[in-house]
């Protein structure tokens, strides 16, 4: 058949705009602001053998984790799939991620023929288990993070599977939230398969699938004419974790990036092996993370299908900390998930000298506050703040606050969270000198302070980066690492990076989260940028001596030159 | 004397300037935009269009103005230089920001700059709880050392910030008038003034916003206002408001947020005007220039208002479901979706041998192909130029010559490199500039359950008649309305927009602890100064004088609002009841459910003051003073494989008061053209708009 390249642009523009769509539905419908508000959702449209050809807006994290997960339902189901069935998984030992990412996925039929499989992706509020919201850093076992969904249709022929939904509801904690979640997620699914259905009737369906294929094929020799531009090598690099999140530690995450012409083949041999804990990653979110970090050098217009991830081949030794073993616990591989990401980005600075910025800063903070009001109301504060900004680049400072790329969660408004929950939020800004300094400033560290209001409240912290700061490039420092302290009256305790603890009334916690990495020879970096950080007080005139060599004052701030040129000679 | 109006509406390279006559009929010159100095451009369009008609300046008796003045001061950072004052603890708050991303996988993505430097963002001591308790008063003689530092530092404007001060705003408040006391002439402004809405960031934007370009805006509006003078034209200036309403000029100025979407707005009022007079109360707006498209939609006659916009993107992808390109303001906006598709949009071929259309665009500047003013890269006007639905004899006004020949061969070159023939490029240009406006149409429809088949499709811009054929077919579309004047369309909806003031104050308390007389207190001072700027504008009769009044509402520990209408003021219990009841309703109709047992919490209340005119707004008939007359005769044009080549028959407007004609018709008007396909048939209306409609 021959292919007409406009049929193609229009099919794959329809394509998109019915997965666009399937998340317009989602997020009118969904209950839980985790949805609203974090935009953990991701939608696709594979075709009938499960590769998939189109994707809605997706979370970065997300990107690859469709296809494995529709193939631990059609691995169960085989051919017994019918119109109006929705298929469902969570288990990250059947292609899922972790638990509270629930896969749903509708096949849809033209004239007796199986043309497409829908898919939608939700992280969802709870999934029971031994902490609410199931991110504990320190389970051990997959049994202690809630309920395993194998591959099960929780909707047979248009008809909710009520046995499915109830084994649900009986399982989790806001049983109202999560099944409103589910309802919504499946809703969405059958408006979508019926605009699917309207959009194949245009076409023959022979000619429909053909096309399906080429749009995959066609986004492959766009992938591979892009990996085919950049230069062919083999380079590496290291990152660590603090620890494993039950005290083992550090861990080594280790990547070697090769490129070989139109193909890219990243390798995780020589990370450390898994030991405890729940921060690690599974397969399928290191090949997730990886291509997310991978698209950043590719062009931004690539289709998110299949023919993206051929010409990528993801190497992660079993049983290394990148790929655990079941039943090894996931819940909180998000946290795992920000070290790969600066683990790939690393490793490209290495590949395309130049062109990558430093590390991006942060914590990948995440705290809850769960206790009971004065008048025995219970409350869950649950909170991100992963990221802090922008990394040095090659050319420029990297941006105080700065939006992540390969993230999308928005941070808490502090009113929301002093009219929701008994704490008052005392700071949140800059850091002054955490930046990691160089010729190019890395972002600033942000602190965030809290204090309980209620008169006792369980707080659990899961963070990173207090012993391995963001790394710097090209001579530029890391960023400042992170500090966790708790203040009774008055008194400073330092905690540690992961921990739950019992808090008391006016008990403070301060999280001081880390810069990001510089660019370059600090000492390179103008003096007039250096006075300017000093006059809108990002860094102070000791800093401004000690990391840059650049004299201020005394008096006005003005820049003392001959005192700037003797420092910067003793280096 | 006789009453002729003047609308002048900024775009983003030209300026529309139209007078509109008692009897409708449109004076209009399109002139180049003058950024240093937007006035200068319309001075000189005025006086020529004033010599052109032989009107003279002291007929005009209302001068109504649409402008990107606001928006672009952001955009081009040429604001004032704002001070930030807010609470201990919060300096950062505005350069913080949401770390929402608009563009994933782009490492080179940096959001605007704040808008007030470090240096100048103060902290005070003062605290308020978020439920309202002032717990550390504001420090006043603190206050006073910062004025006399701001004063040092030239401030223009001042803004105030602090946390919680949408639940209880009297610290804010206070500190307001002190420095306000202080500062004398240097405007302060609270933000608890503006909007007292939730969320210190997306507050402290819009305050600071505000600040930022006020004085840029008051610059121009004096500006503009005595150029006016200069050349006799005395009437006061109206300016539109995002919210589609007008503003005297002076308002306008010191509260400029509120213009921000102030261009966009003229054409969906002008379209709802249009079709309220028409008797078509479902109205989708579809407005096609020359690097976007942008949609929106109306609805038992009336539009949808968001109440948040963005301002300062710039040039970003645009992705409806992602935010964070520029800075949210909490002002009421039209609901009006843009896509970068417009009749400049560049055909590409890529390195795989996909097939693109857009975003990039080429201007106006060397704009497209046939335009020869050195574009060499085809773009949808050259397709369109290359099907027969554009004149090749002239366009722009009839001041450019097509050139046909050039825009062929672009054509049959790109189509070269992918082994198609020239006529099923263009062909395949336009369908997929097609579908990328789809995009827009659907998601102000069927995105929100709509079904867009019940739907009347008015069409503007330069290139709405050329396009809306196929849309209307895909979308299922019985109904397509071109008025006169389509590509001056927003200049001339300038003039049917009422006056309309927006007046907010905080109002945070449960519904439950509400009775209608404390409710009625709080809403009561509110009425009596929309009443009073009303009857300053000279709207005395009361009757010319309409009062709604908004609650903005939410369950107990929900984050967003919505504004319900209370129907009947002042209010009474059955009233009170009625305001839960259609809060359910309303988030039944936003969200998907209702939860009738949870408590409900007020947030703030809103007052939207309206000045009905006693003469009619809109005109019995309109047209063009000189409609263009083209050659009556015949064009070759293609209309996909199925239909082919047709012979089209190509008809000035004023030929269809005859009766009806069939498609393939093409009515070729002075900047614009209407396509007419096979199936559908076309018609003038008593207004004098081409209605295109199925056979």
């Amino acid at each position: 058949m021959k292919i007409d390249p406009f049929r193609r642009e229009l099919i794959k523009n329809g394509l998109v705009t019915i997965a666009d769509n399937m998340v317009v539905r989602v997020i009118r419908t969904a209950r839980s602001t985790l949805v609203k508000n974090g935009m953990d959702f991701t939608s696709s449209i594979c075709d009938a053998d499960g590769d998939m050809v189109a994707q809605g807006l997706a979370l970065p994290s997300q990107l690859g984790a469709t296809m494995p997960a529709l193939r631990g339902c059609l691995d169960y189901f085989g051919d017994d799939l019918e119109p109006g069935d929705i298929l469902v998984n969570n288990d990250p030992y059947s292609g899922g991620s972790h638990l509270p990412d629930v896969f749903m996925f509708a096949p849809v039929f033209a004239k007796g023929e199986r043309v497409a499989i829908l898919g939608l992706v939700l992280h969802h509020t709870d999934m029971g288990g031994r902490m609410a919201g199931g991110n504990a850093s320190d389970s051990n076992e997959i049994y202690e993070e809630g309920i395993r969904i194998p591959p099960s249709k929780i909707q047979v022929r248009g008809e909710p599977n009520s046995t499915v939904l109830r084994f649900i509801e009986h399982n989790v904690r806001v049983a109202d939230k999560v099944l409103g979640d589910m309802k919504a997620q499946m809703a969405a699914l059958n408006g979508s398969a019926q605009e699917m259905r309207k959009l194949i009737a245009d076409y023959d369906v022979r000619e429909f699938k053909a096309y399906m294929k080429d749009i995959v094929d066609y986004t492959e020799r766009l992938a591979r004419a892009s990996i085919a531009a950049l230069p062919d090598g083999e380079v590496e690099f290291t990152e660590w974790n603090d620890d494993d999140g039950v005290g083992n530690g550090p861990i080594k995450i280790h990547v070697k990036l090769k490129v070989e012409g139109d193909e890219i083949t990243a390798d995780f041999t020589g990370t450390s092996p898994e030991m405890g804990g729940a921060l690690h990653p599974n397969y399928w979110f290191t090949v997730s993370i990886t291509y997310a970090a991978l698209r950043t050098v590719l062009p931004a217009d690539m289709p998110n299908n299949a023919g993206f991830y051929r010409p990528i081949k993801v190497i992660a030794p079993e049983g290394s900390w990148v790929n655990p073993r079941f039943p090894a616990a996931v819940g909180a591989r998000g946290q795992g998930g920000y070290r790969l990401r600066s683990l790939v980005l690393g490793v490209l600075s290495e590949l395309i000298p130049g062109r990558m910025p430093a590390c991006t800063g942060g914590s990948e903070f995440g705290i809850v506050f769960a206790g009971t009001e004065a008048d025995r109301k219970p409350f869950l504060h649950l909170e991100y703040h992963n990221i802090t900004g922008h990394g040095g680049g090659p050319d420029r400072d990297g941006q105080d606050a700065g939006p992540y790329c390969l993230d999308n969660n928005a941070n808490m408004p502090v009113e929301v969270i002093e009219a929701e929950n008994p704490l008052m939020v005392e700071e949140y800004g800059f850091i002054q000198d955490t930046g990691g300094a160089g010729k190019f400033r890395g972002s600033l560290g942000i602190a965030r302070q809290y204090r309980l209001l209620a008169d006792e409240a369980l707080v659990n912290l899961r963070s990173d980066r207090h012993l391995h700061q963001p790394w710097g490039l090209c001579g530029g420092k890391g960023g400042a690492v992170a500090r966790s302290l708790k203040i009774t009256n008055g008194r400073v305790e330092e905690l540690p990076s992961k921990f739950i603890k019992r808090f008391k009334k006016d008990d403070v916690f301060r999280a001081e989260m880390p810069g990001s990495g510089g660019y370059g020879d600090p000492f390179e970096r103008d003096p007039r940028a250096v006075l300017e950080d000093v006059r809108q007080e990002k860094i102070s005139i000791e800093h401004a001596r000690a990391a840059y060599g650049v004299v201020i004052g005394p008096g006005a701030l003005e820049i003392d030159v001959k005192a700037t040129q003797e420092a910067r000679m003793r280096k | 004397m006789t009453a002729y109006r003047l609308g002048v509406d900024i775009g983003g390279t030209f300026t529309d300037i139209v007078i509109l006559a008692p009897d409708g009929t449109i004076f209009s010159k399109k002139v180049l935009s003058t950024p240093e100095d937007y006035s200068r451009a319309i001075e000189s369009g005025v006086v020529a269009l004033l010599a052109e008609t032989g009107i003279d300046a002291g007929e005009l008796t209302e001068f109504a103005h649409g402008t990107t003045v606001a928006t672009n001061a952001v955009i081009e950072r040429r604001g004032g230089k704002v001070a930030l004052v807010t609470t201990r603890g919060f300096r950062d708050v505005l350069e913080l920001g949401r770390f929402r991303s608009p563009r994933l996988y782009d490492l080179r993505f940096r959001k605007p700059d704040p808008l007030v430097e470090r240096r100048l963002r103060f902290e005070v001591e003062e605290r308020t709880s978020g439920k309202g308790e002032v717990l550390v008063p504001v420090d006043l003689d603190a206050l006073d050392r910062l004025a006399e530092r701001l004063v040092e530092e030239g401030v223009h404007a001042v803004a105030v910030c602090f946390i919680n001060s949408y639940v209880n705003p009297e610290n804010e408040l206070a500190a307001m008038r002190r420095l306000q006391a202080r500062l004398n002439d240097i405007p302060v402004s609270a933000s608890a003034q503006l909007l007292p809405q939730i969320q210190e960031y997306e507050r402290t934007t819009t305050t600071v916003v505000n600040a930022y370009i006020r004085p840029v805006v008051e610059r121009y509006v004096s500006a503009l206002v005595k150029r006016m003078r200069k050349i006799g034209v005395k009437v006061p200036l109206t300016i539109m408001q995002s919210s589609g309403g007008v503003l005297p000029a002076d308002l306008a100025a010191s509260n400029p947020v509120y213009i921000i979407e102030s261009g966009p707005a003229a054409g969906v009022v002008g379209a709802q005007r249009l079709g309220a007079l028409q008797g078509y109360d479902d109205v989708m707006v579809f407005d096609m220039g020359g690097t976007t498209a942008k949609a929106s939609l109306i609805e038992d006659g009336q539009f949808i208002i968001n109440p948040e916009a963005e301002v300062g993107a710039g040039e970003t992808v645009r992705h409806r479901l992602l935010q964070g390109g520029g800075f949210p303001i909490q002002v009421p906006t039209i609901d009006i979706v843009e896509v970068g598709a417009g009749g400049g949009s560049i055909a590409a071929v890529d390195a795989a041998g996909g097939f693109r259309v857009g975003p990039r665009s080429a201007g106006a500047v060397p704009g497209p192909v046939c335009y020869a003013q050195g574009g060499d890269q085809p773009t949808v006007t050259d397709a369109n130029l290359i099907l027969g639905y554009l004149n090749p004899a002239s366009m722009v006004g009839g001041d450019l010559v097509l050139d046909y020949g050039k825009a062929e061969a672009a054509l049959a070159d790109l189509g070269a490199r992918i082994g198609q023939s020239t006529t099923d490029t263009a062909y395949g240009i336009h369908l997929i500039a097609n579908a990328n406006m789809m995009r827009a149409l659907s998601s102000v429809s069927t995105e929100r359950g709509r079904d867009p088949s019940r739907f009347t499709l008015v069409a503007i811009g330069g290139n709405g008649g050329v396009h809306a054929g196929g849309l209307a077919e895909s979308l299922g579309i019985r109904r397509i309305l071109v008025p006169p004047a389509a590509g001056l369309f927003s200049a001339l909806g300038l003039l049917f927009a009422d006056v309309e003031h927006y007046l907010v104050s905080a109002y945070y308390r449960p519904l439950a602890d509400t009775t209608p007389d404390r409710f009625n207190a709080a809403v009561e001072p509110l009425a009596q100064e929309a009443h009073r700027l009303l009857r300053s504008e000279g709207f005395t009769d009361a009757a010319q004088r309409e009062i709604e009044v908004q609650a903005n509402m939410k369950y107990v520990g929900q984050t967003s609002t919505l504004p319900i209408a209370c129907k009947a003021f002042p209010a009474d219990a059955a009233q009170m009841a009625a305001l839960a009841e259609a809060f359910g309703e309303s988030h039944n109709q936003h969200y998907g459910y209702r939860s009738d047992g949870e408590p409900l919490q007020f947030v703030a209340l809103r007052i939207i003051g309206r000045g009905r005119s006693t003469v009619a707004r809109m005109p019995k008939r309109v047209a063009r003073a000189q409609e263009w007359i083209v050659a009556r005769g015949e064009r070759k044009a293609y209309f996909g494989p199925n239909a082919d080549w047709l012979t089209a028959t190509v008809v000035p407007r004023r030929d269809l008061a005859k009766g009806a004609m069939d498609g393939p018709l093409i009515v070729d008007e002075y900047d614009t053209s209407i396509v007419v396909r096979p199936g559908w048939h076309a018609k003038l209306d008593d207004w004098n708009s081409v209605v295109v409609e199925r056979t």
